[in-house]
């Protein structure tokens, strides 16, 4: 099997040769920027043997041929923005970076779709396509995340409510497999019934199936107003049982969020921003587009009957860039906010009708476990972000707790959260992947013919097991 | 008290502003417009001004129906009257003539007022003329970016920025003054906010009503040219091995930038 170990000195001057010598990194203090992603904990850190950045799908391709040849574990990776631990070498052997591969092609808009190099990173993405008048609409959070990580997590993210998530967006792709060999799925099609849809295999694969090197992805049109509304609430109940009346009032905003009130004064604190409002104890954030001021405020006042009918305290409105993008630099900043007191983010996706019955049981186990466990997410696409956190909140102040009182807890609260998301026929994971973290619970929610049905496909695809080994699944259990 | 707010309409500053090079203007077609930030700041410091002593917001805005929208805003935000000065001229960017309209109106129509509060300056133009000459034909007391003001009966402390320290300053009113960010944090309009300013019914005053002569009237600047400015070169990357790179990097700051 993998050689798990020294890479010998032949092989690194045959990667040398590949990609250039100073695109081969096997520097100690360089590389530990490789060894994790966002979240990871340190203890499923691993420092890769080698970094190699290449520069085209044909130093990809020879890379990633040689691994296979020498049987050495390839771990690709992209902005590292993720949570899971899906870009950590874990097997050891090499980092493929894609980060050199930073190129958007084209944006073609007669066809509305643009083709991008795997390492562009959506902060550029959004700004190319906005310059062409166009809207790419799946917005996964963090920005500096790279094309590529974001279809090989099958990324969501907040405005997935009305525009879906990154999987509706991906018409085409450039992959290179474990044999070298590059194949081309998809196109700028916007129909294909041609066979098995080799595409979809690789959207959320988490780098296991093939290296992703490029990618047609579809646009729309810019819609012309957006607004985002700011409803307090005094109880979570109340804002979470306004989600199914909302949406079932034939209007589809882009994004439905629920945060309760403790986490966004926290984050206000963080960043010295300041939240629209100040009453009630939690909030929905709502986010509307529509094709005219009319339109739109006709969409906001039919969403505000329903909120107020809920027993909303008042709606307050963003609408001016500004004031929006302040509204959801504090919603996306939550993470960053309460990050170094997080043990563990949940990412379960549950029908959108049981959502309010999930964060009633999130709020059961908090008080059995007496612990803190800020649930906020996606009200309207059924993904809760549940963080277990080491601190406890007493009134409005973060008092920790040792360690050893967390320790048992965290996986007894895990477990519970995840039973019950089972219950309620839910996954484990809405947006973020299974990397390793998630590897344990997957059998919880996925038949057993499932996942053979899946380990048989990683074997057609990469029989020596050398891309990502370990991720998802275990190949040997 | 009877608080003035002077408001105008402005792209957004996130837009992307292109030029009519043969016309001399900037292209408006598929600009975001919105109400100047600094004089969003001069419009909550009047509502926070009611709120504490009670009286009356009117906003008032030169220009075309366009500008109803900001107008609009500003009565969602919670001022209680909005009068439109209508002049339909196109972008003069000539502050004189902007700040002759406003006195003649607080001469002859709206005189009753304590406080007439306008942004520093607006975006866009970046002039911070109009406020000035406006207390100067009207001979009031000015004190310009204002970032913090108290009122107490018919006497007014401001305080303002300067090079290393705040400076304290005392006035009378009736007086104008221009909000600097930091003066507040303005508020979020309501949905209900925004449906009673919907409904509300904004004056218009045309210009000809104010029998300003033709002269008056007449700009007194020209725009010659509109340039974009150049864009900003790219930075240079060191690549390489942490240690090449750094050497690289530290000739450069020597022998290039001449920084070391």
């Amino acid at each position: 099997m993998n050689k798990i170990g020294k890479l010998d000195g032949k092989i690194i001057d045959k990667l040398k040769g590949i990609v250039g010598g100073t695109h081969v990194i096997t520097d100690q203090e360089y590389m530990e920027d490789y060894s994790h992603d966002e979240f990871s904990l340190s203890d499923i850190s691993r420092m890769p043997e080698a970094v190699v950045k290449p520069a085209s799908v044909q130093e990809v391709a020879k890379v990633v041929k040689m691994a296979n040849l020498e049987k050495f574990p390839l771990t690709p990776r992209g902005g590292a923005t993720g949570l899971c631990g899906g870009c950590i070498p874990s097997a050891g052997g090499i980092v493929l970076s894609l980060e050199r591969m930073n190129n958007i092609i084209e944006i073609d808009k007669h066809n509305q779709m643009a083709v991008v190099e795997a390492g562009v990173t959506l902060m550029n993405f959004y700004e190319a396509v906005e310059n062409e008048g166009l809207f790419f609409p799946p917005h996964p959070g963090e920005e500096s995340a790279f094309m590529g990580g974001v279809i090989a997590t099958n990324a969501g993210g907040a405005r997935a409510v009305k525009y879906g998530v990154i999987r509706n967006y991906v018409r085409g792709l450039e992959v290179v497999l474990p044999s070298g060999k590059i194949i081309h799925p998809g196109g700028k099609l916007m129909k294909s019934s041609t066979g098995y849809n080799l595409m979809n295999l690789f959207i959320g694969s988490e780098g296991t199936l093939g290296i992703i090197t490029r990618a047609v992805i579809q646009l729309m049109p810019e819609p012309r107003e957006s607004r985002s509304l700011i409803i307090p609430y005094d109880s979570l109940e109340e804002a979470i049982e306004t989600v199914p009346i909302l949406m079932s009032s034939k209007i589809i905003p882009l994004a439905v969020e629920f945060i309760p009130k403790d986490v966004i004064q926290i984050t206000e604190r963080f960043l010295n921003k300041k939240w629209p409002s100040t009453d009630g104890s939690t909030y929905l954030l709502i986010i509307l587009d529509a094709d005219s001021r009319e339109e739109m405020d006709r969409l906001s006042e039919t969403v505000a009957d329903i909120c107020l009918n809920k027993g909303a305290l008042d709606v307050f409105v963003a609408d001016s860039p500004q004031k929006q993008e302040q509204v959801l630099e504090i919603r996306s900043k939550i993470y960053e906010a309460i990050k170094s007191i997080t043990l563990e983010i949940l990412d379960i996706v549950v029908p959108r009708a049981e959502i309010a019955l999930h964060v009633k049981k999130v709020q059961e186990v908090a008080a059995k476990y007496d612990i803190w466990l800020p649930t906020f997410g996606h009200a309207a696409d059924g993904n809760v972000h549940t963080h277990i956190m080491k601190v406890k909140l007493v009134e409005g102040r973060l008092i920790p707790f040792p360690e050893k009182e967390w320790v048992g807890k965290m996986d007894r609260v895990r477990e519970e959260l995840y039973q019950d998301c089972k219950i309620r026929k839910g996954m484990i994971s809405g947006e973020h992947g299974i990397g390793i973290v998630k590897k344990p619970y997957l059998s919880l929610v996925l038949d057993d013919a499932e996942i053979q049905l899946m380990k048989g496909i990683k074997r057609v695809f990469d029989p020596n097991n050398i891309l990502n080994p370990g991720k998802i699944f275990d190949l040997k259990s | 008290m009877n608080i003035f707010v002077f408001v105008k309409r402005v792209p957004d500053t996130e837009s992307k502003i292109r030029i009519d090079h043969k016309a001399n203007k900037i292209i408006k077609d598929g600009l975001n417009f919105v109400l100047s930030p600094y004089d969003e700041y001069a419009v909550e410091e009047a509502l926070r001004l009611r709120e504490a002593h009670g009286g009356k917001v009117t906003v008032f805005s030169v220009g075309a129906d366009e500008v109803n929208i900001i107008l609009k805003k500003c009565l969602a935000m919670g001022a209680d009257e909005a009068v439109l000065l209508k002049d339909d001229t196109p972008e003069t960017y000539d502050g004189l003539r902007t700040a002759k309209i406003i006195a003649k109106v607080l001469k002859d129509k709206f005189m009753d007022y304590d406080l007439l509060l306008f942004g520093r300056l607006s975006i866009g133009a970046d002039n911070g003329q109009v406020q000035t000459m406006v207390a100067q034909l009207l001979d009031l007391p000015q004190i310009n970016v204002v970032t913090k003001l108290e009122i107490e009966g018919n006497q007014g402390t401001a305080y303002r920025e300067i090079e290393g320290a705040s400076e304290k300053v005392a006035f009378s009113l009736p007086a104008v003054l221009s909000a600097q960010k930091g003066l507040n944090e303005p508020r979020y309009e309501t949905l209900k906010g925004i449906m009673m300013a919907k409904r509300k019914e904004i004056p218009v005053l045309p210009l000809e009503d104010l029998g300003m002569s033709a002269e008056e009237l007449a700009p007194l600047m020209e725009v010659v040219n509109l340039e974009s400015p150049p864009p900003r070169k790219a930075g240079t990357v060191f690549e390489g091995e942490a240690e090449a790179a750094a050497k690289k990097l530290a000739q450069f700051l020597h022998e290039e930038a001449k920084v070391i």
